[in-house]
């Protein structure tokens, strides 16, 4: 059997509230479910600096902290500082939580700050990056980076480098496979792993049972661009005149910013067909309504890049789904736990027949919900804390000979 | 799913089949839990017919694992298919959790646990 360090003190560079540093809250369920485990015996934070009149608080549930504000937002000397103040402190190990613009909105301080693991690792300290996104992933225009190719390229070359030097930690962690399966091919890292983000908190049990009145299929986004809805309209015209008189159909949600105009002309071009609702714009507030009246969240959509957050919605009020036999997606929805009836896109008769395969089978519909809330209840934090304790307990044990 | 439980020379042995994940690790759970309550724990999980693993079964062996270890017992597993050993590579739990080709080398590790400490 494998005997590990069981009284580790661990050093965890992160922003964490009242930081409005991204990723804080993040920081804040991380540091709360590390802080709730035996293991640890003590656990130091190494935080941004915070105003005078702000402070950093920890109740005394869970193993003590002592906080460090050692860097700042936008500084150029974070990493140096980051190091001496883990001299100071001699952890076991040490934890960042990291995007690449933690340390800085200047691509200078950004990238410096990022060194940091580095040279930690250089110190002798067991060193584990926790990362939420990959340079290869982030579209520099969409995120304000880069306003040329020029310049997106430069920071592509940027990015490079400093994705090597982050990959000089003992152990980067990655919240998604494909991020993993990037780094390997493109760095050759073989120090990389897969941790799932985890869940902050687990959303209450739906009910699955349907309110009285109309079957209503459901379709949440901004539609226009990959997402249509004709031919989920003519869907809901077939089932209407064929067996299914008390389908509605509800299209909730407004344009994409890319098709202005594209709901209100296909409502008009379908004017003609019963039971369909525009709801437009949906408020935050109106979004449990919305989804709790429905007996069926349909995806109607002609490409995808990978999972989807409306299925992740749906399946948290427990819903079926009807999503496109597209590419990968029918794997990676079953890789993440849903469960979902597939048509061929293109295809409203396709459609048709994957709704009313839902429809028609109370027993199913409510099995397929099920096992779509348990799927986007994910794995709690906590869990994911003791993954880390494990990799953290592996490294020590490595250095330690 | 769950498919077995058996207990053999003082180890209780786990067989799981099919798709290990959300759904199915509540029974895993509920056993694990009452086995970690006898010190102590001495656990196999035989998941040579699980062709899926997910977040969720792994955590579930990764608490099961932590428990018998603080109780100075161990979670041990045999048996993994190349789809599931990917998932444990992936993750680097395979690093963390014992893991062996088949029954008799897991079962075996316990008495080689026993010497070692002895």
């Amino acid at each position: 059997m494998k005997s590990l360090k069981d009284e580790l003190r661990v050093a965890v560079v992160t922003t964490h509230p009242p930081s409005m540093g991204t990723l804080n809250e993040y920081g804040f369920h991380f540091v709360k479910a590390l802080r709730q485990k035996p293991e640890v015996k003590e656990l130091i934070l190494l935080v941004e600096e915070l105003p005078d009149n702000q402070q950093y608080n920890f109740d005394d549930g869970g193993a003590p902290v002592s906080i460090r504000q050692c860097w700042r937002f936008n500084a150029l000397n974070n990493a140096t500082r980051i190091l001496s103040a883990v001299r100071q402190v001699k952890p076991d190990v040490v934890l960042f939580n990291l995007q690449f613009a933690t340390f800085g909105s200047g691509k200078a301080a950004a990238a410096i700050g990022l060194t940091a693991p580095a040279l930690v690792k250089a110190a002798g300290y067991p060193t584990v990056v926790l990362l939420h996104n990959i340079m290869e992933t982030v579209d520099l225009d969409s995120a304000g980076f880069a306003n040329s190719r020029l310049m997106s390229g430069l920071i592509r070359a940027f990015g490079n480098v400093t994705t090597r030097l982050l990959l000089r930690a003992d152990l980067v962690a990655l919240t998604i496979p494909k991020y993993v399966e990037i780094l390997e091919r493109k760095y050759g890292a073989e120090n990389v792993i897969l941790a799932p983000h985890g869940t902050f908190e687990t959303p209450p049990m739906p009910e699955f049972e349907l309110p009285e009145g109309p079957m209503r299929i459901m379709t949440f986004g901004k539609f226009g661009t990959y997402k249509k809805v004709e031919e989920l309209i003519e869907a809901t015209d077939m089932l209407r005149s064929n067996g299914h008189p008390n389908v509605e159909l509800v299209v909730a949600g407004s344009d994409s910013p890319n098709t202005p105009g594209y709901l209100e002309n296909t409502a008009q071009a379908y004017e003609d067909v019963g039971g369909v609702t525009f709801t437009g714009y949906v408020p935050e507030e109106e979004v449990p309504r919305i989804f709790e009246e429905s007996a069926v969240v349909v995806f109607p959509y002609t490409s995808t890049t990978g999972s989807s957050g409306v299925l992740h919605q749906a399946g948290s009020y427990g819903k079926a789904v009807v999503l496109p036999n597209i590419g990968d997606l029918s794997e990676l929805i079953t890789e993440e736990g849903y469960a979902g009836e597939f048509f061929e896109p293109g295809s409203a008769v396709s459609l048709r027949e994957a709704i009313a395969r839902v429809l028609d089978d109370p027993e199913r519909r409510v099995q397929m919900g099920r096992q779509n809330y348990l799927a986007s209840c994910g794995l709690p934090i906590a869990d994911v804390v003791d993954w880390y304790l494990l990799h953290m307990q592996e490294l020590i044990k490595d250095k330690e000979g | 799913m769950v498919i077995g439980e058996m207990k053999l020379e003082g180890i209780d042995i786990l067989t799981l089949e099919g798709r290990f994940d959300a759904h199915t690790v509540p029974a895993a759970s509920k056993w694990l839990e009452e086995v970690t309550a006898k010190l102590p724990p001495q656990i196999v999980v035989n998941m040579e017919d699980v062709n899926f693993v997910d977040s969720a079964g792994l955590a579930t062996l990764v608490k099961g694992m932590k428990r018998s270890r603080e109780l100075d017992g161990n979670l041990v597993i045999f048996g993994l298919q190349q789809p599931v050993k990917i998932i444990f590579e992936l993750t680097r739990l395979d690093k963390a959790i014992d893991i062996f080709d088949n029954e008799d080398d897991a079962v075996a590790s316990f008495s080689q646990a026993y010497v070692d400490v002895n």
